[in-house]
């Protein structure tokens, strides 16, 4: 809480630039995401956050080549792991990406495995297609990761098939099939919204004890600011499908720079605040992404708005070297003492 | 998973038993007599006859001796063909509907299965609209409507090639078996077709689908290995059903085709109000059915664990 931390040596691993997707419904075209960025270094977890429906999904949908087209549409953007932008690739360098340099886990674990297969097929599949290992091969080796999930009598739970497990083991073995290729990058999407409260810590812990060991970079998506604080290295806050703020997990809580961060805040439940008398949720709703407003997407429901927010889309501004929030009231000619907002270490 | 084969089995022996006795009751409250052919001649003959059926005794004693014989397996003489025992008739005559049978559950299943892929395959594009069409057609067309047609089909391919091509009725060999058996199947592959390709549609979406993608699999095994195999679950249910559907149309093929089937021999034994043949066969399909059925059951477990344990 002193000084923000250090940001972390060398290049991100993941970096996403510049990301719009669209659909094609009936009422129109969806403007899911328009212009995101965000990056994220070898062992080191961010995490995305905002209410629902605010494009979290589609963002990293889109990285791992997922977002189904018709009615999907990635329109502009580039999502580089290493080197290589990937994201309109599944193959490079002769090698797939999607689910070996880069691995996803999904919101419910109950739906998201095969039913008719076994656990432990399941996670050697991805080690017969991306290793080429031999199917008896990839089974022992599925039954090892299954084991570094503590899953108990691995070897056992790996020849069952998904129904016979919890909710919990599955998101276990849910993840032993992530990790199996030893990826890069893992994608966890809210993975534990569908979970018990206290299974939901026993993941995390678990998410992060793998980081530990393999350095793997890993991309948390919630909207659960517990969550956040309890994983996040970086944080970026997404509203409308923009990233609105981005920084370091202390930059973002402790000093947040973009009136909704403050709302999302107030709105969260702590330990200092009870029920009753804390709870603030922020009033309205999201704007129509059909139509998106042409100035701040905030602005509808912001209490700091003025006349420039509604027609100018305001820029990331930076607020601290690593720290930006996409907020007019960052620019130099705005009129300072706003309720909370942080206005960087010059101000 | 034996615990319950036995269960079922002995649900089926039930319904067996329930096909049976209202085969019983519906054969001893239809109008008619069955001696009151050219045959029984003089009262004594008449005697004699209702004496060998039983038919003199009381209506519960002939129901013990009914459900007596049933158990032993033996169906009785045939009312109207002296000398020729109900079992001789199934020995002789099954063989021949099964083999018609079991082809055209083939022919559908496969079919179906096939088509409906396809057909979600190429959702919404010539292929599927195409398909989905003839499928309208199949289902609403009665089976012997189809029959006629297809044998009309035959005689005009026969003409037109100038030689007979497929023989266009009659029985005996592959050649024989191929349009009764399209024609016996085709309404039950359109149905399946339709359920098939709803099935693959929805398989589509789910999210372990999703997972196999997020897992770099190639399309190929994940439609193999992932969609396939559960959007065939749905299908496989309704297999008993289409087994049932396609036993009692092959009476109508095998009167068309001119094929010597059980099926044929009991429309003719209806009409001619044998007794005993049709007591007989009644009960023969019903205990034949409900094995089939049983069977489907065990092969639903096989493929879909959660079945196989519960
Ligand atoms: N397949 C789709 N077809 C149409 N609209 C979609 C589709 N997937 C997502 N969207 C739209 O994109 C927006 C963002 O969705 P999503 O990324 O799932 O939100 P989040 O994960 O933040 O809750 C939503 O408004 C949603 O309606
Ligand atoms: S740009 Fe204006 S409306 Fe938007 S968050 Fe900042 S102050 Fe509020
Ligand atoms: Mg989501």
């Amino acid at each position: 809480m002193t000084a923000s931390p250090t940001p972390a040596a060398g290049r991100p691993l993941l970096d996403v630039a510049d990301l719009h997707v669209e659909f094609d419904t009936h009422g129109g075209v969806v403007k899911a995401v328009r212009g995101v960025s965000f990056s994220v270094q070898a062992g080191r977890t961010l995490a995305i956050v905002g209410e629902s429906g605010c494009g979290k999904s589609v963002s990293v949908l889109s990285v791992m080549g997922l977002v189904p087209t018709p009615p999907g549409r990635i329109t502009r953007g580039a999502a580089r792991l290493g080197d290589v932008d990937i994201l309109r690739r599944k193959i490079v360098d002769g090698h797939d990406v999607r689910g070996s340099r880069i691995a996803m886990i999904f919101q419910d674990p109950m739906s998201a495995l095969n039913p008719t297969m076994r656990v432990g097929d399941q996670i050697a599949e991805t080690l017969q297609v991306h290793r080429g290992l031999s199917r008896a091969d990839a089974f022992r080796r599925a039954v090892e990761v299954l084991a570094q999930t503590h899953i108990p009598d691995a070897e056992a739970r790996a020849k069952q098939y998904p129904f016979t497990f919890s909710g919990g083991m599955l998101q276990r073995a849910m993840i032993a099939m992530a990790i199996a290729c030893e990826p890069e990058v893992l994608i966890a999407d809210e993975p534990t919204t569908a979970l018990d409260v206290t299974i939901q810590a026993q993941i995390l812990d678990l998410l992060q004890e793998l980081q530990r060991r393999t350095g793997m970079a890993i991309v948390l998506i919630t909207h659960d600011l517990g969550v956040v604080a309890r994983m996040a290295d970086d944080v970026s806050v997404m509203y409308a499908g923009e990233i609105v703020e981005s920084g370091s997990a202390d930059d973002v809580f402790y000093r947040s720079a973009h009136p909704y961060t403050l709302g999302l805040r107030a709105a969260m439940p702590s330990q200092a605040t009870t029920k009753a008398a804390g709870l603030q949720p922020i009033e309205g709703t999201p704007p129509d992404l059909f139509d998106p407003p042409p100035g701040c997407a905030y602005v509808a429901r912001c209490p700091h708005a003025m006349h420039l927010c509604r027609p100018h889309r305001p820029e990331p501004f930076q607020v601290d070297p690593a720290h930006h929030a996409r907020c007019w009231l960052h620019h130099p000619g705005a009129p300072a003492g706003r309720d909370g907002v942080y206005r960087g270490a010059r101000a | 998973m034996l615990a319950y084969t036995v269960k079922r089995l002995l649900q089926g022996a039930a319904t067996v038993w329930f096909i049976a006795t209202a085969t019983f009751v519906a054969m001893h409250s239809v109008p008619g007599d069955p001696l009151a052919n050219q045959r029984a001649t003089s009262e004594e003959i008449r005697r004699n006859l209702e004496e060998r059926y039983g038919l003199d005794r009381p209506v519960i004693e002939q129901y013990g001796i009914f459900l007596g014989s049933m158990l032993r397996g033996d169906f009785g003489i045939s009312f109207t063909q002296e000398n020729r025992r109900v079992n001789d008739i199934i020995r002789e005559n099954f063989p021949v509907s099964a083999t018609l049978g079991i082809l055209a559950v083939t022919f559908a299943a496969l079919g179906g299965i096939l088509w409906g892929a396809l057909t979600a395959l190429y959702r919404n594009r010539l292929p599927d609209l195409v398909i989905t069409f003839l499928v309208i057609l199949g289902i609403s067309v009665p089976s012997f409507v189809v029959a006629a047609l297809g044998q009309l089909a035959l005689v005009n391919l026969n003409a037109a090639v100038g030689e007979p091509l497929l023989p266009v009725a009659g029985w005996g060999t592959l050649r024989h078996m191929i349009v009764p058996s399209l024609v016996l199947g085709l309404g039950t592959m359109a149905y399946l077709t339709r359920l098939m390709r709803s099935s693959m549609l929805e398989i589509a979406d789910a999210d372990f689908i999703r997972t196999a993608r997020a897992k770099g699999l190639p399309p190929t095994r994940i439609f193999l290995k992932h969609q396939l195999r559960n959007a065939i679950l749905p299908v496989v249910t309704v297999l008993g059903p289409a087994i049932a559907a396609i036993t009692t149309g092959g009476f109508v093929v095998e009167l068309v085709f001119a094929i010597p089937g059980l099926g044929r021999y009991f429309v003719t034994a209806v009409q001619q109000l044998d007794y005993t043949v049709i007591m007989g066969t009644t009960v023969f399909y019903g205990a034949f059915l409900v094995v089939m059925v049983i069977a489907v059951d065990l092969l639903y477990g096989w493929i879909d664990p959660r079945v196989r344990l519960e």
